[in-house]
């Protein structure tokens, strides 16, 4: 009786110590392995978004050099060949017309010296780095209405702060992707611009009175413009939400709490217990 | 025998003191660790003074098992993140101290029966919180390895010991009337003791508030 007792209190206790040991080890491994998964899984975002900043900032060099190259070819060129023609006077002229040339002359290359000043506080990046989301966008906004192309109203609400370079340059990015799809596609005679700097939370809003389209649209390759800038919302924590139905115009909100963004970019949040 | 229970009383000591010593440094559920820490040394005591005394360790025996239930829900109050569980918690410390003054008065009263009504569904629960918390760190996992997580080795220290503790009591209800095998499950109980004492002292010093506070993955 004794040695049976004994066998079978000997005998469940080994086998509890063996299935709670079994039990930890078993945690141990897979607790390591979540963690490698999650830190592979942190560096591919970390990957992921530094090839987005470097992918926005190229686009931004592309849109610069392309607007430069425009506004040499459109308006410094004909302008300086105007200059040109305009000083190759016919000997028979008289000295007051000869006076009435040049001072002609003179104005235009004045005029011409302050497009060549405006060109070059052209938009790059570290003009937003510089300059800070809202001047950078307040200069858009004024060479657009210096265009012609579109009325434009710009609104600002709050204290402006700083959302970190690389988060106001995906914004601004965003910003010029959906100003290039209402200037391109959309038809509109006038685009509403706001700004919304509230404590925990930041507002982008374009709103325009154009075409509109259809929701399908999002989702089509044609589309892929309205996508990327869901997309890269995201990318910073941001959320954007893209209003549109035909006829209608289209509103782009960009909705972004300044406390959570860094998360995307270097996952240094509390989690802890306790 | 005396050697035994003495040694546990000095291991007990030496975590009460890492606690106390590492306590400016610790997070909240740490600190209360620490603190329940201090209270089962106070206790251990008492209960020696009391066999001596009076012949029966049976009424410390009673506090012991509600203020240890009590302290290590606390723990796991603070270590949850959700909600539902902490108010889980709050209930079931409710309870059981509703239903440890109803058993130390009609059921197993307090002066001479040992409670184990009020251990076997504590360390039950205990065994239960245990695993909930292991699932919540699997679902957050931190960058902080896992053996230099205090979160891990006191969880690790109360799964261990709600089970085996109940185990230990169950055998010693089975074996009540075989002397011959008095001496083993004495052994076993201390051997718990031990081992989770050891296990409660890693905890407290493996925690660090400036670890844990940033390292989420």
């Amino acid at each position: 009786m004794r040695y049976e007792n004994i066998q079978i209190l000997v005998l469940s206790t080994a086998a509890l110590f063996i299935l709670v040991t079994g039990f930890i080890i078993y945690f141990v491994i897979l607790y390591r392995n979540k963690q490698i998964r999650n830190k592979q899984e942190k560096e591919q975002l970390q990957a992921r978004y530094s090839q987005e900043i470097l992918r926005a900032q190229i686009e931004m060099q592309d849109q610069t050099l392309n607007y430069i190259s425009g506004e040499i070819h459109d308006n410094i060129t004909q302008v300086l060949s105007f200059v040109k023609l305009s000083l190759a006077m016919p000997a028979n002229l008289t000295e007051n017309d000869r006076q009435l040339k040049i001072n002609e002359s003179r104005e235009l290359i004045g005029q011409t010296i302050n497009d060549l000043r405006d060109l070059s506080k052209s938009l790059s990046y570290e003009h937003i780095t510089s300059l800070g989301l809202l001047k950078t966008i307040e200069i858009e906004v004024e060479r657009i209405k210096k265009s012609g192309l579109l009325n434009v109203t710009f609104l600002f609400e709050g204290e402006p702060y700083s959302l970190g370079s690389q988060p106001e340059l995906v914004l601004f990015r965003i910003f010029q992707e959906a100003l290039n799809n209402t200037l391109k596609h959309a038809s509109a005679k006038h685009l509403k611009i706001s700004l919304q700097y509230f404590n925990h939370l930041f507002n982008l809003t374009l709103e325009d009175d154009g075409d509109g389209f259809s929701k399908k649209l999002l989702y089509d390759q044609s589309g892929s413009g309205l996508k990327n800038i869901e997309n890269r919302a995201a990318l910073i924590g941001a959320v954007a939400t893209i209003e549109s139905s035909p006829g209608n115009g289209c509103c782009i909100k960009v909705t972004l709490n300044p406390l959570e963004q860094q998360v995307y970019a270097d996952g240094n949040y509390s989690n802890s217990p306790g | 025998m005396s050697i035994i229970i003495h040694t546990s009383e000095i291991l007990m000591l030496i975590v009460a003191i890492i606690g106390i010593t590492r306590y400016s440094i610790l997070n909240n559920p740490f600190k209360i660790l620490t603190l329940s820490a201090i209270a089962s040394l106070v206790i251990d005591i008492l209960s020696d003074i009391f066999n001596t005394k009076y012949g029966t360790n049976a009424p410390v025996l009673h506090v012991e098992a509600l203020t240890e239930f009590v302290f290590y829900a606390l723990v796991y109050y603070y270590l949850f993140d959700s909600q539902r569980t902490k108010k889980a918690i709050i209930v079931s410390v409710i309870g059981v101290s509703v239903f440890s003054v109803i058993n130390a008065l009609f059921l197993q009263p307090f002066h001479s029966v040992f409670p184990t009504y009020v251990n076997l569904p504590t360390l039950a629960l205990l065994v239960i919180f245990s695993l909930l918390l292991f699932k919540q760190m699997l679902l957050s996992p931190l960058t902080t390895p896992l053996l230099k997580q205090g979160v891990f080795w006191f969880n690790t220290a109360i799964i261990f010991y709600g089970t085996t503790m109940f185990l230990n009591i169950g055998l010693s209800n089975v074996y009540i009337r075989n002397p011959s095998t008095d001496y083993l499950i004495f052994y076993f109980w201390y051997a718990i003791l031990y081992i989770f004492t050891i296990l409660i002292g890693i905890a407290l010093l493996t925690d660090n508030n400036k670890i844990t506070s940033t390292n989420a993955l």
